[in-house]
């Protein structure tokens, strides 16, 4: 390499300096604002088939000026089965939300402040209750609830929930759990408490934003699941993505109620997504990566 | 506490001596559940797929049961399909994951360089919404949109370009799989590396910008190594959730056109609904849950959770 070359480029580059850069930030925020479109366009689709009125819903060339009307809306509410199952699932995830916390969080407790032999393995192995193909872990579960008398069953649907993410709060709350000093309940437990006191008055306050976003981390995985309920519910317990999903294999489709029952679905995973977006890395990599 | 005497004369109460058990013993009741439930969600289902895959028919006895060797097995891998699945499984996982993990960097690296501090958190929190859509959903969507006769992509394609819109749910039903995962996940994994990059300490920037080298030699020789530990989680995880695909491919085509969306997952649930084989499901889901299991636990060995586990 001659050095005049290289010397008369970095001089062309500092004089290009402020265009360059100018040029970077066009081009990023063209990208930028192109994957926002992709990421908004499906959803307003959605919403605004879901607001047309009926017979308009898919009309091509589409009507992208209408009037809104809350047509479907009002066919979805008076349709019994979709308040049955938008309860149910209401219903069940949540019930399974505060089981899997007052099951993992403690262990977690336990597992972050202990020395537990083959620690690893065993955080391992607690992963490892991830990785089983959940159609794997149904189709036992669906011969033993039915003769369990689960089948069909709330408490069955609940307990297959917490089977998703009970290694998701396990992990995250150690995770957690690690990053508050153990000083903390020492001073506690100078001043007479007990562990469980130390536990309950000290450590869980400070854990709370861990145990909010790890609670609607799990909240966001049961919701949407499907599989389960559509092996182990028939009637009583189907929750709402077996009903969106019946809707579907219907024949003839109503467009515009199925658009609303999805729109539906998603607004309030949408406002709980946004509520915990600073913790969602940490929730999502199931703890490992804490910083933001 | 208000009668002291009392409780110095008498032995311990009942409830104190619960007391005192619950608190000696505070570590075990507190692991007691998470490990029974742990048992009943690993142990429990991998035993008895195993069982079921041996036998002829279950039995309400399970010790009646006739073992019938490896015979489900073989009508799994010869007649079921069940290699068909492997191969599209695979396929789907390895496409999505490579997809989303190279589009969530990009956008993760765009929107980190993104000057002000608003429009960061305007990007960060937008690129998460799609995360909150259900896979039964986001196969709604695809219905719609994509529906050769009503949908709204197709028509564009065919007013607005010179091309012709493929069929995409018959003709190309396998690359719009994998499209709708990134859609749905990218995310995911955008998020993570987010997190990751902004921790990325700015003393190990500021050193690489002095040493005036270009941006993408910032990132392979800086940038990226150091985010190694984050980029190997975040696959993994990704990984392990890809392999339990379901919902989105069973509301979109249901496996089809003819088998080829059937993932493996699909494929066994069929097994057991409309072939009412549930010996023939079983011994397809223990080989799908050895595999993926095995793969994950030798990814952790071989990778570890090194820089950023303890």
């Amino acid at each position: 390499m001659a050095t005049t070359d290289s010397d008369s480029a970095t001089a062309s580059q500092r004089l290009d300096k402020d265009t360059r850069e100018k040029l970077i930030t066009v081009v990023r925020h063209t990208i930028l604002l192109t994957w926002s479109f992709i990421v908004l366009f499906p959803l307003y689709w959605l919403a605004s088939m879901s607001l047309k009125p009926p017979g308009t819903a898919n009309s091509l060339p589409p009507d992208w000026i209408f009037l809104p009307t809350v047509y479907n809306y009002i066919q979805l509410i008076q349709d019994s089965g979709f308040v049955a199952a938008f309860a149910n699932s209401l219903i069940m995830v949540s019930a399974s939300v505060v089981l899997v916390l007052l099951i993992g969080v403690p262990a977690a407790y336990v597992l972050s402040r202990y020395d537990i032999p083959m620690e690893r393995d065993v955080l391992v192995w607690i992963l490892s209750s991830r990785m089983l193909p959940p159609i794997a872990v149904v189709l036992p579960f669906f011969i033993i609830f039915r003769e369990l008398n689960l089948f069909d069953t709330r408490i069955g649907m609940v307990l297959m929930y917490v089977s998703i993410n009970l290694s998701l709060v396990v992990w995250v709350m150690k995770a957690f759990f690690d990053g508050i000093p153990e000083t903390l309940e020492e001073a506690a437990r100078v001043d007479g408490a007990t562990q469980f006191q130390g536990f309950r008055k000290v450590v869980l306050p400070a854990a709370k934003p861990g145990i909010f976003s790890v609670a609607i981390i799990s909240f966001i995985f049961a919701w949407i699941e499907l599989l389960f309920g559509l092996v182990l519910t028939s009637f009583e317990a189907v929750p709402v993505t077996l009903f969106v999903y019946s809707f579907i294999g219907s024949r003839s489709i109503e467009w515009g109620m199925l658009a609303a029952a999805s729109t539906a679905m998603i607004v309030p995973v949408v406002i709980f997504l946004i509520a915990v977006n600073k913790y969602l890395a940490a929730g999502l990599s199931f703890g490992v990566v804490i910083k933001e | 506490m208000s009668t002291p005497t009392q409780t110095e004369t008498t032995p311990k109460s009942t409830f104190a001596r619960l007391r005192d058990l619950w608190n000696d013993y505070l570590p075990y009741w507190f692991m007691a559940p998470m490990v029974a439930v742990m048992v009943m969600i690993t142990f429990f289902p991998g035993a008895y797929d195993l069982y079921l895959s041996l036998i002829a028919e279950p039995t309400l006895d399970v010790f009646a049961a006739d073992f019938v060797g490896l015979r489900n097995f073989e009508s799994a891998f010869t007649r079921g399909g069940a290699i068909h699945s492997f191969v599209i499984t695979i396929t789907v996982v390895a496409s999505a994951l490579l997809l989303e993990t190279v589009l969530g960097f990009v956008l993760a690296a765009l929107v980190a360089g993104v000057g002000s501090d608003r429009a960061k958190s305007f990007y960060r929190v937008l690129f998460i919404i799609p995360m909150a859509v259900a896979p039964v959903s986001l196969a709604t969507i695809g219905r719609i949109m994509l529906n050769s006769e009503i949908g709204i992509i197709p028509y564009v394609i065919n007013t607005g370009t010179p091309f012709a819109a493929p069929n995409f749910l018959s003709e190309v039903p396998l690359l719009t799989v994998i499209l709708l995962d990134a859609w749905n996940w990218t995310p995911f994994m955008f998020i993570i590396f987010y997190a990751g990059l902004s921790s990325v300490p700015k003393t190990l920037i500021e050193a690489s910008r002095v040493d005036g080298a270009p941006m993408w030699r910032r990132y392979v020789h800086v940038i990226i190594p150091y985010m190694k530990p984050v980029v190997f989680v975040a696959t993994l995880i990704r990984l392990i959730d890809l392999f339990r695909t379901f919902g989105v491919v069973y509301g979109l085509t249901g496996g089809g056109p003819g088998t080829a969306t059937q993932l493996v997952s699909i494929n066994i649930y069929e097994q057991m609904f409309i072939n009412n084989q549930i010996t023939v499901a079983a011994a397809i889901a223990i080989v799908y849950l050895v595999l993926v299991v095995a793969l994950c636990n030798v990814i952790i060995a071989k990778v570890g959770f090194e820089g950023v586990w303890d």
